[in-house]
């Protein structure tokens, strides 16, 4: 853990606490600027060049535009609710980097229930997004904030579950621990779809594409962010960029073994550091891939993936997975169940696009009738 | 199901692929040889004088009124000892670049092709800061022939 002066634990946690900010700030500065880069790239387009060495200060050069905007306050908004929204869903993202486990020493506190505290603390920032909404006195803050509200209320579900798949199987909810026993075989090989579910319901959580129907710009111009401007603008986007990396960092920790897999505990600190980070890369390079080849979903689709096909689904599994681990059967039988469940929810899908396609041919041959 | 893993091979070559943009002020489109931007002078090499004999053709033929012509007797006629067989050479000339509207008509116009539509990037570049810096004179008008920048298709 890190552990600057113990002497002194005010020092101590002073010093954890201004990391964490570093590390936000930065990480969430360079994520921007690799999304818009990477993204480009997708598009065939360049990104940003024209700031610094291939655009490398883009990032620091809006960050500045932030700070030297205006902050706007809309004469008929809530004022309570309006300035402190940003603040419920920067705190929270703040707060999750807490337990976030980088190597086997180096995070800020380790909790037995860390896995219960990131899900918990997690969801609070629905209470920001549903504040900024309100408290705009916008129409389109509102839709989006209560579009936000029932996605985010929703994907808590399945992504609970899946986080409790995982935790059946480490029998403990202490990060380091699950990635500890990651070190032969890391989980998403044990629960395929668990991962799937994870992944899903966490680009939800994240309200990225293709689940950010509450900041779709083409349906509600951008959500419940759309009165805020300069700083209190920046802290949205900021807590927007931290929850995806330590979504991402969950991710590896939960299902790609972290830091663990595939050399053990025996690696040094250093190259630990650069196993969970290449790991983390990944699982961010993913997410912005998904997020420029999928078109965004309708919010009914949403909710009918989320209630009807997610979570019994994820139920189903959590059941085969206690009576696997309960009557001590073979580990494999975790994986082919996983299988067949995954198997399942592709037929499940297909036959929803089968159905949707036979009813847009049937509607088509009615009008031209 | 298919269908969002087909959407994301397809999004994965195009990451592999070539940008298709380009850093427009570092990086220049080549422009194609019938480019047209605005008007400017030929320079004649072997007698070092303008083509342009000042007959006034071009601005008669000008839609927008945006030339002005001055022409004198040239100093260099073979009759004054010279070497030139223009009997009257420019005197001096301006285009008004912001009047100016790239029709093309000067060029068509002139019957000593001393006129001639550049087709480089530097005649599309011509952003000031005054528009009267638009307004371009004799030397101003030479100087991209007579340095050698435009490509040869225009002279003739």
């Amino acid at each position: 853990m890190i552990s600057f002066l113990v002497v002194n634990p005010f020092i101590d946690s002073l010093l954890k606490i201004l990391s964490i900010v570093g590390l936000m700030t930065v990480s969430a500065m360079g994520l921007i600027y690799l999304e818009r880069k990477i993204a480009a790239r997708f598009h065939m387009r360049l990104g940003p060049t024209r700031t610094g060495p291939a655009g490398l200060l883009q990032s620091v050069a809006d960050a500045l535009k932030l700070v030297g905007k205006e902050d706007i306050r809309p004469a008929s908004a809530d004022a309570w609710s309006f300035e402190l929204a940003p603040y419920f869903v920067f705190i929270p993202a703040f707060m999750m980097f807490v337990t976030i486990p980088f190597t086997l020493m180096l995070n800020v506190e380790m909790l037995t229930l860390g896995l219960l505290y990131i899900i918990a603390i997690s969801s609070v920032s629905i209470v920001g997004w549903v504040m900024a909404g309100w408290g705009s006195d916008n129409r389109y803050a509102l839709i989006g904030a209560l579009r936000a509200a029932a996605q985010g209320i929703s994907y808590e579900l399945p992504l609970v579950l899946s986080v409790l798949c995982i935790a059946m199987i480490a029998q403990s909810l202490n990060l380091n621990e699950i990635i500890a026993q990651q070190t032969i075989v890391p989980n998403i090989l044990l629960q395929p779809f668990a991962f799937f579910l994870f992944f899903t319901s966490a680009l939800a959580e994240m309200n990225r594409a293709p689940f950010d129907i509450p900041v779709g710009e083409s349906e509600v111009v951008g959500g419940p962010f759309v009165e805020y401007s300069g700083i209190r603008w920046s802290m949205f986007f900021l807590a927007e960029y931290t929850a995806l990396l330590i979504m991402s960092i969950l991710i590896v920790a939960l299902f790609l073994g972290g830091w663990s897999w595939p050399f053990g505990e025996k690696l040094g600190t250093s190259w630990q550091i650069l196993l969970t980070i290449m790991k983390t890369s990944l699982v961010i390079f993913l997410i912005f891939w998904v997020r420029v080849s999928v078109p965004r979903m309708r919010i009914d689709q949403l909710m009918n993936f989320c209630w009807k096909v997610l979570i019994p689904l994820a139920l189903i599994q959590i059941f085969l997975n206690g009576l696997i681990l309960v009557f001590h059967l073979p580990t494999f039988l975790l994986a082919v169940s996983s299988i067949m469940l995954m198997g399942v929810l592709v037929l499940i899908i297909n036959k929803s696009m089968q159905n949707l396609n036979k009813n847009h041919i049937v509607k088509n041959n009615l009008e031209s009738a | 199901m298919k269908g969002i893993l087909i959407s994301m091979k397809v999004t994965l070559s195009a990451f592999f692929r070539k940008p298709v943009t380009r850093p427009y002020p570092d990086v220049h489109k080549p422009l194609p040889e019938t480019d047209r931007a605005f008007p400017i002078l030929l320079w004649d090499e072997a007698h070092t004088e303008p083509y342009c004999t000042g007959c006034h053709a071009c601005e008669r033929a000008c839609p927008v009124e945006c030339m002005t012509v001055l022409m004198k007797d040239n100093p260099n006629h073979v009759n004054n000892d010279g070497t030139s067989k223009r009997k009257k050479i420019i005197d001096k000339f301006w285009i008004d670049y912001a009047r100016c509207m790239r029709c093309n008509i000067c060029v068509e116009a002139c019957n000593f092709e001393a006129i001639a539509m550049n087709n480089t990037w530097s005649g599309h570049e011509t952003s000031v800061y005054d528009r009267k810096d638009l307004i371009m004179d004799l030397p101003q008008l030479l100087a991209q022939h007579r340095s050698g920048n435009i490509d040869e298709w225009v002279v003739s």
